[in-house]
């Protein structure tokens, strides 16, 4: 094991912790919006499958990705609107109502995209940064990719900006907190309940979209393959914090990417095992910091935890 | 309680709609029912398969048929086929490996249904399996890669290492290895044969790692030669000639079914009842599968040579398993002069190749 | 100890009453109680999805009329048919039970699929172990150990929830996906059959741990085990004090707690019951239906059950009814596929129309009771 084996290992880990872990990473962030303004949404795996599907679809039909990602994020909040419909304006559990949604998504998708499993489309660019990207070992990890990647910061950072440093994002957050003293300080939880919703499926539908138009660029029935539920795992893993969510999708990216370019090095490891890690590590987490964590949940969705919503 | 009423109401309207519909005729001359893992449009192997069904049913008009999509490989798909042969079907084409032991249950129930399965190894009295021999094209295709590659690494995708797959790999390695014996093949398993952002990353990991050619047994050859594509290194498609689809100049060569002809002669025989259960594995002359066009990196040479390897395969002259054959821990497999006993090594092979390495047990 | 917040008016919590028809002490009729309500509002909604779905078949070019006919005849009409709806009925009645019984106690239990896979994966190993044994010891083993599986898998969400550490929902929600990853483990290496081509399953269980199937089709033994469980939930939660107690926690936890209920060991308990419940679904899945262990052994039970348990009001009456109900529904898919040329997963639509009309209509109903 040469140091030049150990860094190029590291170097395909981390590439590859970035490009699986940023769909996951996107749907977190819109999550964790949804969340802070007090609502579960367990259908979010159905929210990034219409955002890979409507991406597909209109990557394949104008041969423009950028356009694609566009419809993608808008897909993605519509779908979360019709959760609004159900949770807020029906007032119907939301469990119940995330999961109905993801049953919906999986059969709304599979009609829409069937026509188009086996296309071929432009997918997004691969970009890189003329100087920097030819710094060893960091350059081509850091300084190369899609563009979902080179946003990915800046997306982060401003919905920290959005949350925590403006005035909209303390009446979200008062929402998420209490609905009650929300109401009674004049603002409308519905309202801004919805408005969390759109943006969030807007970040949900970005991340699947980001699974058919760079990743893997197909579309198959079902193809975020459980990311969703990983995501919403992760904003609790992340104590509801838009960044932090960076780190929780790199270690989950990173652990689907470890295992192949263990492979790839014909390096025994079983890979179900490795995939069980991140799940474990979520728990761990949650259980080692869980009290904490407990305090830093916005208080409206304890009555979701708790089954009474 | 207007839900009362409403309820009442409709479920009588559903019912009376059921039995005032008249029942559909169906006068076909022989239904036959097929089942796919993936989708047909995969440009890989289901497409082939539901090409190769088309073809018989242009040859022989009057046939019906009747396929089902996406059926997972568990017992579910027994009632899938329970549904085809409930809708008449006489042939069932199980069309993926892990049918196998349902396909044996629903056999057993009707005695009176023909199936054929793709690369099966167990047989029934109504139960057949087919397959092709794409090792010699598979060798050839290691002659393509062994010349073109700049730096002798080779890489493998596979969705399970089952010994159709790894008798695969071994010709493509021996391949290599007779134009180019500093040629080394890594593979990687998938553990199942659809999931693009697996095949993606391996693809990245194979790259990453100095691999220039890659090539694949998954489903659906787009994603692995879509991706190839992108880091701009070579690939070769295999089970669809369509494959050449998804690609780009990076394209070397492929392997693709050709099962029309086939699925016409079992239809004939099953209509005749002059149909058996047999292992029916085509050879290179048979005509089961073909070689891709070539791409632009390929160069005369190569075709050239590849051309008189051809020959020579067909003639018998040329052996891809003669002799002495080692696998990857030096272990002799295939003594001196002898030449394996390809049926065997379909159903039993559980090593590689010298020089291929990978995780396969 | 735990804290358990009090229910609200639409919760999981405050379900439908046991005797169906018992309004105020008298039996009103079983068409006007709530339960009859509630199928009724199922039926309403089953129809308008119907609607809704014909006009998306329409949209793709489809012949909607066709397509019911279709579905409805070979499901319904054929005698496999109707078989294959019980088939699919038997594990969503014990998986929605695993929802209830913890629902009743105001728990959320998600992890339906893992307890699954738990249950299945002890049995199948003790089915592979003990080969020699007899069918009506092996069979009972194996039933007991999938109660274990299942039951053990619940069982760390539920110590976590007690002891106030760990909410449930996301506890169970993970596991099931390290419970998948657990079978296939197994299933690709120590398990994996050396007679089946290196493929990812298990050897083929012997004739003595496979479950007896009534008849020619494949409806099997597991259908007494759910109506068992249904009949025993309804008799403790109905008729015994622990059953009063647990849903005293359930309606209100503070005046529960109060009272002196032990509120932890019935978190535990209703749990572990629950994923016991669940890891006998996948007992009966894995020995009578597969008749090995494979990757894939269910097509969401656990998720399906949750809505069908949701449904049903956490009533382990109607949770009978939803889950034919809802048999019916993921039974008719195939008919879809091989008639319409539509994906498998077509079929999802028309059952997620259906929930998105319940939903509706019953939030309309609860407003106009307000």
């Amino acid at each position: 094991m040469t140091w030049a084996t150990v860094l190029s290992f590291i170097q395909g880990v981390a590439s590859g912790a970035i490009r699986s872990g940023a769909s996951i990473f996107y749907a977190a962030l819109g999550e964790v919006i949804v969340q802070r303004a007090g609502i579960v949404n367990l259908g979010l795996e159905g929210c990034m499958l219409v955002g890979a599907c409507a991406g597909f679809i209109v990557a394949s039909r104008t041969g423009n990705p950028y356009v694609a990602l566009l419809v993608a994020a808008v897909a993605g909040g519509a779908f979360n609107l019709v959760l609004g419909l159900l949770v807020i304006t029906r007032r119907a559990n939301q469990l119940a109502s995330g999961l109905t949604l993801l049953f919906l998504a999986y059969g709304l998708t599979s009609i829409l995209g069937a026509d188009y499993v086996g296309k071929r489309i432009n997918g997004l660019q691969q970009l890189s940064i003329p100087l920097l990207v030819d710094i060893p070992v960091v350059g081509p990890v850091l300084f190369q990719g899609d563009v979902l990647w080179f946003t990915m910061l800046p997306a982060a950072g401003c919905v920290w900006w959005l949350l925590y440093r403006t005035r909209w994002g303390l009446s979200l957050r008062t929402v998420g907190e209490s609905r009650v003293v929300a109401y009674a300080s004049g603002l409308s939880p519905r309202s801004l309940q919805y408005q969390a919703l759109f943006i969030g499926g807007l970040l949900g539908g970005v991340g699947g979209a980001q699974l058919s138009l760079s990743y893997a660029r197909v579309w198959i029935e079902q193809m975020t393959a459980g990311r969703g539920f990983i995501a919403v795992a992760l904003v609790i893993f992340a104590s509801w914090h838009p960044v932090r969510a960076i780190a929780g999708g790199l270690l989950f990216g990173g652990a689907i990417a470890f295992q192949l370019q263990l492979q790839a090095r014909n390096a025994s490891v079983s890979p179900f095992l490795l995939d069980m890690l991140p799940y474990v590590l979520t728990i761990a987490v949650l259980l080692i910091w869980g009290r904490n964590r407990q305090y830093q949940m916005p208080q409206g969705l304890s009555s979701v935890f708790e089954g009474t919503d | 309680m207007r839900f009362r009423w409403f309820s009442l109401l409709s479920s009588a309207g559903i019912v009376a709609a059921l039995f005032l519909t008249p029942a559909q005729a169906q006068t076909a001359t022989l239904v036959v029912g097929a089942l796919h893992v993936g989708s047909v449009n995969d440009n890989g192997y289901n497409q082939a398969m539901h090409e190769g069904l088309l073809n018989m049913q242009a040859n022989l008009p009057g046939i019906r048929v009747i396929e089902a999509e996406q059926v997972p490989e568990s017992a579910d798909s027994e009632r899938v086929m329970e549904n085809m042969v409930a809708q008449g079907a006489k042939l069932v084409f199980p069309q993926s490996f892990g049918y196998l032991d349902p396909a044996l249950n629903v056999a057993q129930r009707h005695p009176d249904v023909i199936f054929e399965h793709p690369a099966g190894y167990k047989q029934a009295a109504n139960l057949g399996t087919f397959w092709s021999d794409t090792t010699s094209f598979e060798y050839l295709m290691g002659q393509v890669a062994g010349r073109t590659t700049k730096t002798n690494k080779l890489g493998w995708i596979i969705g399970f290492p089952i010994p159709n797959i790894l008798t695969s790999i071994n010709a493509f390695q021996l391949g290599a290895l007779s134009v180019n014996p500093k040629a080394v093949t890594q593979v990687i398993v998938d553990n199942t044969w659809v999931d693009p952002a697996k095949e993606a990353e391996a693809v990245n990991a194979l790259a990453d790692n100095g691999v220039d050619v890659v090539t694949m047994i998954v489903d659906s050859p787009s994603t692995v030669i879509q991706t190839a594509e992108a880091r701009g290194i070579m690939s070769m498609g295999f089970h669809c000639l369509c494959a050449q689809n998804a690609a780009g100049d990076h394209w070397l060569t492929g392997v693709g079914f050709t099962w029309g002809p086939l699925f016409t002669r079992m239809a004939q025989q099953v209509m005749d009842g002059t149909w058996k259960s047999t292992n029916d594995v085509g050879n290179l002359a048979s005509g089961y599968a073909a070689l891709a066009p070539y791409g632009p990196l390929v160069s005369e040479d190569t075709r050239a040579l590849v051309d008189t390897s051809k020959a020579t395969l067909i003639s018998g002259e040329l052996q891809v398993f003669r002799g002495p054959i080692y696998d990857n821990s030096g272990r002799l497999r295939v003594p001196d002069g002898q030449i394996a006993n390809f049926e065997e090594l379909l159903n039993s092979t559980d090593w590689l190749v010298q020089g291929a390495t990978g995780q396969i047990s | 100890m735990a804290e358990v917040m009090p229910a609200a008016a639409d919760s999981l919590a405050a379900p439908q009453p046991l005797i169906p028809g018992a309004v105020d002490g008298a039996v009103t009729g079983w068409w006007r109680s709530p339960a009859g309500i509630a199928v009724a509002r199922f039926v309403t909604a089953l129809v308008l999805a119907l609607i809704g779905f014909a006009i998306v078949l329409l949209l793709q070019g489809r012949n909607p009329v066709d397509a019911y006919t279709n579905m409805f005849s070979v499901t319904l009409g054929t005698a496999f048919g109707r078989s294959e709806v019980v088939v699919k009925a038997i594990p969503l009645m014990l998986c929605a039970l695993a929802v209830a019984l913890p629902a009743r106690v105001g728990l959320v239990n998600v992890g339906g699929e893992g307890q699954l896979y738990l249950g299945a994966w002890l049995a199948s190993g003790v089915a592979l172990t003990f080969t020699d044994l007899s069918i009506w010891v092996l069979l009972p083993l194996m039933l007991v150990a999938s109660i274990v599986g299942g039951g053990l898998w619940a069982l760390v969400p539920a110590v976590l929830r007690a002891k106030g550490w760990l909410n449930e929902t996301i506890s169970t929600l993970l596991l099931n996906y390290v419970a998948v990853l657990l079978v296939q483990f197994f299933v690709f290496g120590a398990w994996k059959d050396p007679k089946s081509a290196n493929f990812p399953q298990s050897p083929q269980f012997v004739a003595a741990a496979r479950l007896p199937t009534f008849g020619a089709e494949r409806i099997h033994a597991g259908l007494i085990f759910a109506l068992v469980a249904v009949a025993v939930m309804f008799f403790i939660l109905r008729q015994t004090r622990w059953g009063f107690e647990m849903r005293a926690i359930g309606g209100n936890p503070e005046a529960a707690r109060r009272a002196g209920i032990r509120i932890g060991t019935y978190i535990v308990l209703a749990l572990v019951i629950g994923g016991a419940l669940a890891g006998i679904a996948g007992f009966g899945e894995v020995s009578a239906i597969q008749g090995r262990l494979r990757p894939e052994i269910s097509p969401g039970y656990g998720f399906i059950g949750f809505l069908v348990s949701w449904l049903a009001g956490h009533n382990p009456l109607l949770v009978v009814v939803m889950s034919l109900l809802l048999g019916v529904l993921t039974a008719s898919g195939d008919s879809l596929q091989i008639s319409q040329h539509l994906p498998f997963a077509s079929v999802n639509l028309l059952m997620a129309l259906t929930l998105v009309m319940v939903l509706v209509l019953r939030g309309r109903a609860q407003e106009a009771t307000r």
